[in-house]
């Protein structure tokens, strides 16, 4: 049955209505919060003239309503301000980040499912066991381990004492004047292949396979819990016994019949997870040097770069309303109870 | 009903190693984070008043456990200080966010109508942030300190109990002996604060305190992006960033910090676990049966 074209519809309208709500709070946040919004907005020790600016820009002369009008204008105009560091627009340079953050966070979902399902599904079968132990030890680490420290001390170890991993970047420059590589999608990984530049793709894989890692901890945790606690309860349902009692093997049961019951909820909980993830990925950046938003807003905040840490910020929250909205709807598709 | 909880609750966590441990983690934060400043052995370098640099970049030994930083300081006495400070926030955040959330899920509850429609809406416009990302936007605004810390921390945070206790109203409020004392012409202050609110709060009261470890753990965020507690406050994750620089060179003054935050908050969150598992009526129902025999 396909999915009801109603349900898309009213998951976008909330989606515009999320985004609104957004935009209203960081109007609040900068605006109402601070007494002189002007001398956020005017960088590190602005001069009289750039105060006089700021505070022409930001319509602070005028009444709130009259500022609010103007400053959702700019937000669906893309006039997200410019930043004091660059002296860049913001938006142009959030663009730029965008795709290494992308990039970095669907590689550690891609890593939480491939190992986490498996790890779930074995939890499931030697339940009680030291494993089923283990697996419920590794996901509440997940959520309870600083990740920017884990970062920090993994890169310690593997970079800077074994030496077996590269310990900033997206890829070494040289490769990339060497072998003329050119950017299509701005996904390195991507590209690469589609160039059929190897060279770069295995200096690219090197590059991202440690913080990539570090971010899948948390949700591969999650992941392996919600499989494994999807799969008890399927093996027990009446439909899985009785094809047991057919005298299925149990390998064609698990992986033919309880496997398709585990997916929606899991893919449910890993939407759930993404915010902590996406923010794991912005501190995770940081030591890297990883040149997606979570770096470029942390430059900001260094330099009080105002409007580019207020950007990124939006940003962020903008992306997240949308994978929830994506995930809503995987989740219609897959489990049509949702779809009431 | 709620004497025979916690004993249940006890009981479950006696049953299970990983809850004992946590247990035991969280007892031991809250004992050393309430005596810290009387057993430091250098009082003055947890402090950060004091540096010696000939003393500085120690590897742990005895009379540094876990060595020294940049500075000459004992980084085992910073971290100790440092569950004190982490406690004054975990505990004010919590606190905040429940003098914030509960008064607006039990009007939003018990008003119900235009009004308690427009209170959710505008705490699900909270909920529209990913965790922490809200708190990095108030703390850029107001920016660095203790206070200004709990108080970004609070407010991307109290939707949750708003939300909990919203739920728990709606259910309480249709109660036969609600309606009774509306009958017998009791305020309606009255009514929420003293017959509807002690009755929505239990889910609460487990709640807030496990959250503890979470408000740590973003702390500890929001001081790595430099937007938490000022130096030199020795707040946990403002200790791993301090030992950041010079991380090649001395990687305990990072390591050890950051390892107290991790125990801490693992064992709130072993204990919350225990918790969650707790309430699950299957679980109990042995362990209640178990008890009679």
């Amino acid at each position: 049955m396909p999915i009801s074209k109603e349900y898309i519809i009213k998951r976008l309208i909330l989606l515009i209505a999320v985004v609104f709500g957004v935009a209203i709070i960081t109007f609040i946040i900068t605006r109402v919060v601070p007494s002189h919004p002007e001398f956020l907005w005017a960088g590190a020790h602005p001069t009289k003239e750039q105060l006089e600016k700021a505070r022409r820009e930001l319509r602070l002369d005028q009444p709130i309503y009259v500022q609010l009008y103007y400053y959702l204008l700019d937000f669906l105009t893309g006039n997200w301000g410019v930043s004091w560091r660059t002296r860049q627009p913001v938006l142009k340079d959030i663009q730029a980040a965008l795709p290494a953050t992308l990039e970095l966070v669907s590689l550690a979902f891609i890593i939480a499912l491939i190992i986490g399902i498996p790890l779930g599904i074995l939890a499931a079968l030697k339940r009680n066991t030291r494993i089923d132990d283990l697996i419920r030890i590794v996901t509440i680490t997940g959520a309870s381990i600083p990740v920017f420290w884990l970062a920090l001390v993994l890169q310690l170890i593997l970079s800077s004492w074994l030496g077996i991993l590269p310990s900033a970047k997206r890829v070494d420059e040289y490769i990339i004047y060497e072998t003329k590589f050119k950017e299509i999608t701005g996904f390195i990984l991507l590209d690469s292949l589609i160039q059929g530049n190897l060279q770069v793709f295995m200096n690219a894989l090197k590059h991202i396979i440690l913080p990539a890692l570090v971010i899948s901890f948390y949700p591969l945790g999650l992941s392996a819990r919600m499989t494994r606690a999807v799969m008890i309860d399927v093996l027990n349902e009446f439909h899985t016994k009785s094809l047991a009692a057919w005298g299925l093997p149990k390998r064609v049961i698990i992986y033919k019949y309880a496997l398709k019951n585990t997916i929606a909820p899991v893919i449910g909980v890993l939407g759930l997870s993404f915010g902590y993830t996406i923010i794991g990925a912005f501190l995770v950046e940081v030591i890297f040097v990883w040149p997606g938003i979570g770096y470029y807003a942390a430059s900001a905040l260094i330099s009080y770069d105002y409007p580019a840490v207020i950007g990124c910020i939006v940003t962020a929250a903008i992306i997240y309303a949308i994978i929830n909205t994506i995930v809503d709807i995987l989740h219609a598709i897959i489990d049509p109870r949702v779809r009431i | 009903m709620f004497l025979e909880d916690i004993r249940v609750t006890f009981k479950l966590i006696k049953s299970s190693l990983t809850s004992m441990i946590g247990f035991i983690i969280v007892l031991g934060f809250l004992l050393i984070g309430i005596i810290a400043p009387y057993i430091l052995p250098y009082p003055e370098d947890a402090w950060g008043v004091s540096y010696n640099i000939e003393k500085s970049f120690l590897p742990p030994s005895i009379e540094h456990p876990f060595g020294t930083d940049e500075m000459g300081r004992d980084v085992f006495s910073r971290v100790i200080l440092g569950a004190r400070f982490s406690l004054i926030i975990a505990v004010g955040v919590v606190g905040l966010a429940l003098i914030i959330g509960v008064p607006i899920g039990l009007i939003a509850g018990y008003v119900g109508g235009k009004i308690g429609e427009a209170l959710m809406r505008i705490t699900d416009m909270f909920l529209a942030f990913p965790p922490l990302l809200l708190a990095i936007a108030l703390a850029a605004t107001l920016g660095r300190g203790l206070l200004n810390t709990v108080i970004a921390l609070a407010i991307s945070w109290w939707t949750w109990y708003a939300r909990l206790v919203y739920i728990q109203v709606n259910s309480v409020k249709t109660l036969p002996y609600v309606d009774a004392a509306r009958v017998i012409g009791l305020s309606s202050l009255t009514i929420m604060f003293r017959h509807i609110l002690p009755n929505a709060l239990t889910p609460v009261v487990v709640q807030a305190p496990l959250d503890m470890g979470s408000a740590i753990l973003e702390a500890a965020g929001l001081s790595f992006l430099g937007l938490g507690v000022n130096p030199p406050t020795p707040e946990w994750g403002l200790l791993v960033t301090e030992g950041w620089a010079s991380i090649n060179r001395a990687w305990w003054i990072s390591f050890f910090p950051g390892l107290a935050i991790l125990v801490t908050v693992l064992g709130f969150n072993l204990l919350a676990d225990a918790i969650r598992e707790a309430s699950d009526p299957r679980l109990r129902r042995i362990l209640l049966v178990e008890r009679r025999v």
